[in-house]
């Protein structure tokens, strides 16, 4: 794992880089925002940690010019300002987590973490049912044979799996996988039933998914007939 | 080669009579399917009477003896058709009309699109015996027949077989690239595959509206 440590002040980089290596992360530390903004440019990062008051260009200006550019590295933005307001403009500015100084290195070690963490989203996680493995690294369905899904598809499907003894209505699953798209209708929540209910067939799965158009849906086992 | 040295011995003609029979029938069903549904369900349909080189080959690769036996009784591709198709429930409705057909049995049928091959190969095999005048009487049934071996798939699975098909040939590929190329080519038969449900069901949906 390997962390962007950026901080003006000499003494706290030297404490701050010792720690985290204590911890076990690999850390590149850097003295302002323009040698944090090269850096980030040039290699991949798990995590940045960036002081907010830096020469040359503000931690909120790295962050700002990170989400201008795609990088979607988690930012622990260190601030000396405890305004409520400071606080959320680097929050609002793309940073996903704030340490206010003075701080305890016990708890920049715990944000570190939880912010370290949370980059599995999808997990290598594999999800069962019956005869069926959804696998969450590279969404693959898995029966007999083995298809890959789509994003969506995988989404829906694992709404599924993980709601498996409930009834699971059109709108739900709208909101949950489809979330804030306009662009989304009933009717796409049943074509994309109707894709996987394919796809269970195309696995040789014997799982199917129950339900009409524009109601609700559920897994279920079905006893079908080999080709 | 004159006909008496042919590997077929007389039964070329029959051979024919039956390849231009099957391609007639498959030809009968493209012809509704388009006055129906307005599409013609065949993308491509190549066929062939495997050449006496080719048979003879396949003779010796086999350790039998390279007889007009051999050819028509013991091998059963002397005739072949690939039917393309369009999309995914249209092979199963050729599958459906070629094994109806009077005087014909199925010998083999094996659904590697259900049933994928572990390098993710899809597609139905059949191999059907066709009873006609002129054909071979073998020393069982004295009814005369001809084989004929048809393979069915859709387009993507068509441009997958010819890919696998180069890697096969090609034998100068390192041991670790050939593993990571094996492996990706499965993955793209499993995304192929993904995706010909995809247009199946958006087909059948268009349809309902």
């Amino acid at each position: 794992m390997i962390i962007l440590l950026a901080e003006d002040t000499r003494d706290l980089n030297r404490v701050e880089t010792a720690v985290l290596e204590h911890a076990g992360y690999t850390v590149d530390s850097v003295f302002d925002g323009q040698e944090a903004i090269d850096a980030i440019e040039k290699n991949g990062y798990d995590l940045v940690i960036l002081d907010v008051m830096m020469p040359k260009k503000t931690g909120i200006e790295v962050v700002e010019q990170m989400r201008r550019e795609n990088i979607t590295t988690p930012v622990l933005m260190l601030t000396a300002k405890t305004e409520v307001d400071d606080r959320c403009a680097g929050l609002d500015a793309g940073a996903d987590d704030y340490l206010a100084k003075p701080f305890a290195l016990k708890e920049l070690l715990a944000r570190v973490r939880a912010l370290t963490r949370r980059k599995k989203e999808y997990g290598d996680e594999k999800l069962s049912f019956a005869d069926l493995t959804l696998d969450g690294s590279t969404f693959e369905l898995v029966s007999e044979n083995t298809v890959r899904l789509s994003v969506k598809e995988y989404e829906l499907l694992e709404t599924l799996m993980q709601n498996r003894d409930r009834e699971l209505d059109t709108d739900y699953l709208l909101e949950k996988v489809w979330g804030s798209d306009p662009e989304a209708t009933p009717d796409t929540v049943w074509l994309y039933v109707s894709y996987l209910q394919g796809k269970l067939r195309s696995v040789a799965s014997k799982v199917t998914i129950s339900g009409e158009r524009g109601g609700s849906y559920r897994l279920l086992m079905a006893v079908r007939e080999q080709a | 080669m004159s006909e008496s040295e042919s590997i077929y011995g007389p039964y070329r003609p029959v051979l024919e009579k039956v390849q231009s029979y099957l391609m007639d029938e498959i030809s009968m069903v493209r012809q509704n399917v388009s006055r129906e549904n307005g599409y013609d369900p065949v993308e491509h349909c190549p066929t062939r009477i495997k050449g006496e080189d080719s048979m003879r080959e396949k003779c010796r690769r086999q350790n039998i003896p390279e007889t007009t036996y051999s050819a028509l009784e013991t091998i059963h591709d002397a005739i072949g058709i690939r039917i393309v198709c369009a999309f995914l429930n249209d092979v199963y409705l050729f599958r459906d009309h070629l094994v109806s057909l009077p005087d014909t049995e199925i010998v083999q049928e094996k659904d590697y699109i259900r049933h994928a091959k572990p390098n993710g190969y899809r597609s139905y095999h059949l191999i059907l015996k066709i009873h006609t005048p002129g054909g071979l009487v073998n020393d069982v049934d004295q009814k005369p027949h001809v084989y004929a071996e048809i393979q069915l798939r859709t387009i993507s699975m068509d441009t997958w077989a010819a890919l696998e098909h180069h890697l096969k040939y090609k034998k100068n590929i390192s041991g670790s690239n050939q593993e990571l190329i094996v492996e990706e080519l499965k993955r793209c038969a499993d995304e192929l595959a993904s995706t010909d449900v995809s247009m199946q069901t958006i087909r059948d949906m268009i349809h309902e509206l």
